[in-house]
């Protein structure tokens, strides 16, 4: 169990200035070409939607879309051009970082162990107010709700992907499986904002996350953040660092031993 | 009326001879598919015992209701009731072709065009109103069975037509809350079919026409369970995050100071 409460004062102090990758470049553009994407491709969306017998969007959203791109049919073109944008660099990046990036992130950083169930055995009871004194279980770099999050993510964006085609290429299909792809691409879109409302609130709000949201701007986060919320994550870095360490100081050895066998430093840095 | 036009046909079923001009006409005019038709005649068969046989002829087409069915299901709004002329039309370009309104038009007027993959209909012309003509069927009809025109004009044929008219029988499709008031009105429909009162369709709608208005499993999950279900995860979703912002701005922030 985590004991990041414990820690000292000027430990804590040292451990915030210093500062750990958390994200690569691709994964920070790839996130925040996505928030563009959905900010245009979420409200002309639901600005399509207009079928009285539903009654989801109010009308004066959808006669505002409507008149501010001329017509419904502008509105669609609209919406599905964007669409084709995102579908392409979104399976663009995902093709060109598959092995790289990719495989990694799906078998490292996606898959639930004990300790996520764990926590999300405990964390939905502590949010409703019980279990106030367990200590959390300590989590990976994603913890065990966000990793929950990604599967609905991952699960809406192939709904997504696939629905939304099948609405465009409307000769190239038969009217049930039409039928079908609108209720499947609402279903994608809304269990993905649905969960949204908490992800945009613990990353751009929540106080103890604030360094997430950062982190998305400049990939790092302090040390500090990361023992205390993914703590199994920051001992694995540390395991690196040191890992790291011990190659260069044996290749430095090395190298020394061999120019001047008898004139060793005491300790290298 | 709500709408600046309100147009209507007037259909003299004793002058409908079943020449099929009109589908000719309607087919030349709007350059669809030769598998599909937006008007036809429907033919009720011989009527009655000997020697007091009769035999109707019911030209059809859209009914350009007051109160649609097909609309209401619409997801795009791709078909819709004109604020103007009042007509229902299809945006073909906005229309994907699902056919969510072909199974909830009461009168079947709709068709998918597989090839294009979009629902086609009658339009009453409106590219030919646009430049002051009749519908291609009204202006081909030989007896004049058909009639077109708006009724808001007190002046008009259709309405001068309906003034004089012995018996006026509207299809009009009237259970639970679906209203129809279809603007297809029949003339002498009564007198040559045996429809009794001007309000019932009795032998018409035995025929025929029109049927309940349906609605696809698609649909109806969307409306019934979908919805509903989204609803009470984007509200359950909304209230948690909005209980702890709520929190967060009564007890502060703690975490930032050491």
């Amino acid at each position: 169990m985590s004991d990041y409460k414990n820690i000292p004062l000027p430990e804590r102090r040292r451990l915030r200035q210093k500062m750990i990758k958390k994200h690569n470049l691709a994964n920070i553009l790839t996130h925040w070409f996505n928030v563009a994407s959905w900010l245009l491709l979420l409200p002309t969306g639901i600005a399509i939607i207009s079928s009285p017998r539903l009654g989801i969007t109010p009308l004066w959203w959808q006669e505002t879309f409507r008149n501010l791109f001329g017509s419904a049919a502008n509105l669609i073109t609209f919406h599905y051009t964007i669409g084709f944008i995102w579908i392409f660099i979104l399976l663009f990046n995902v093709l060109v970082g598959f092995r790289r990036y990719f495989v990694p992130f799906a078998v490292h950083r996606m898959l639930l162990d004990k300790d996520d169930i764990q926590w999300l055995m405990t964390k939905p009871l502590q949010m409703l107010g019980f279990m106030k004194g367990k200590e959390l279980p300590p989590q990976d770099v994603y913890n065990a709700g966000q990793k929950v999050y990604s599967y609905f993510v991952v699960l809406g964006t192939l709904g997504i992907m696939i629905s939304g085609p099948v609405m465009v290429f409307k000769n190239l299909f038969p009217p049930v499986v039409k039928q079908i792809a609108q209720p499947v691409h609402f279903l994608s879109v809304f269990m993905i904002v649905a969960w949204l409302f908490i992800h945009v609130y613990m990353g751009a709000v929540f106080p103890e996350e604030k360094e997430a949201f950062f982190s998305m701007f400049s990939g790092k986060v302090s040390a500090w953040y990361a023992r205390a919320h993914h703590e199994k994550w920051y001992w694995e870095k540390i395991k690196e660092e040191m890992e790291w360490e011990d190659e260069v100081e044996s290749q430095v050895r090395e190298s020394i031993e061999g120019k001047r066998a008898s004139d060793l430093p005491q300790s290298t840095e | 009326m709500p709408q600046k036009n309100h147009y209507a046909f007037v259909i003299d079923v004793s002058r409908c001879i079943d020449c099929r001009a009109c589908l000719v006409a309607c087919s030349v005019e709007n350059k669809f598919p030769m598998n599909h038709t937006r008007i036809w005649v429907h033919d009720q068969g011989v009527q009655g015992e000997w020697p007091a046989l009769s035999r109707i002829f019911i030209p059809y087409n859209c009914m350009h209701c007051d109160t649609p069915p097909c609309t209401e299901v619409c997801v795009s709004g791709a078909t819709y009731k004109d604020k103007v002329s009042g007509l229902v039309l299809v945006d073909q370009q906005a229309c994907i072709g699902c056919g969510f309104c072909v199974e909830a038009c009461p009168y079947g007027v709709r068709y998918i065009d597989e090839k294009r993959g979009v629902v086609d209909k009658c339009n009453a012309c409106v590219q030919r109103l646009e430049v002051g003509l009749p519908p291609a069927c009204v202006a081909t009809c030989l007896g004049k069975a058909r009639m077109f025109g708006d009724l808001n004009d007190p002046n008009s044929e259709v309405s001068i037509a309906l003034k004089n008219a012995k018996s006026v029988v509207r299809l009009d499709y009237e259970v639970g809350r679906t209203d129809t008031d279809p603007n297809i009105y029949y003339l002498n429909l009564a007198e040559m079919g045996g429809v009794k009162s001007s309000d019932s369709f009795g032998q018409v709608k035995q025929a025929a026409l029109p049927r309940e208005p349906h609605y696809t499993i698609s649909e109806e999950g969307w409306k019934k369970v979908l919805v509903p279900l989204i609803a009470a995860g984007m509200g359950g979703a909304f209230l948690v995050q909005a209980t702890f912002f709520t929190k967060q701005l009564i007890e502060g922030e703690k975490e930032f100071d050491e």
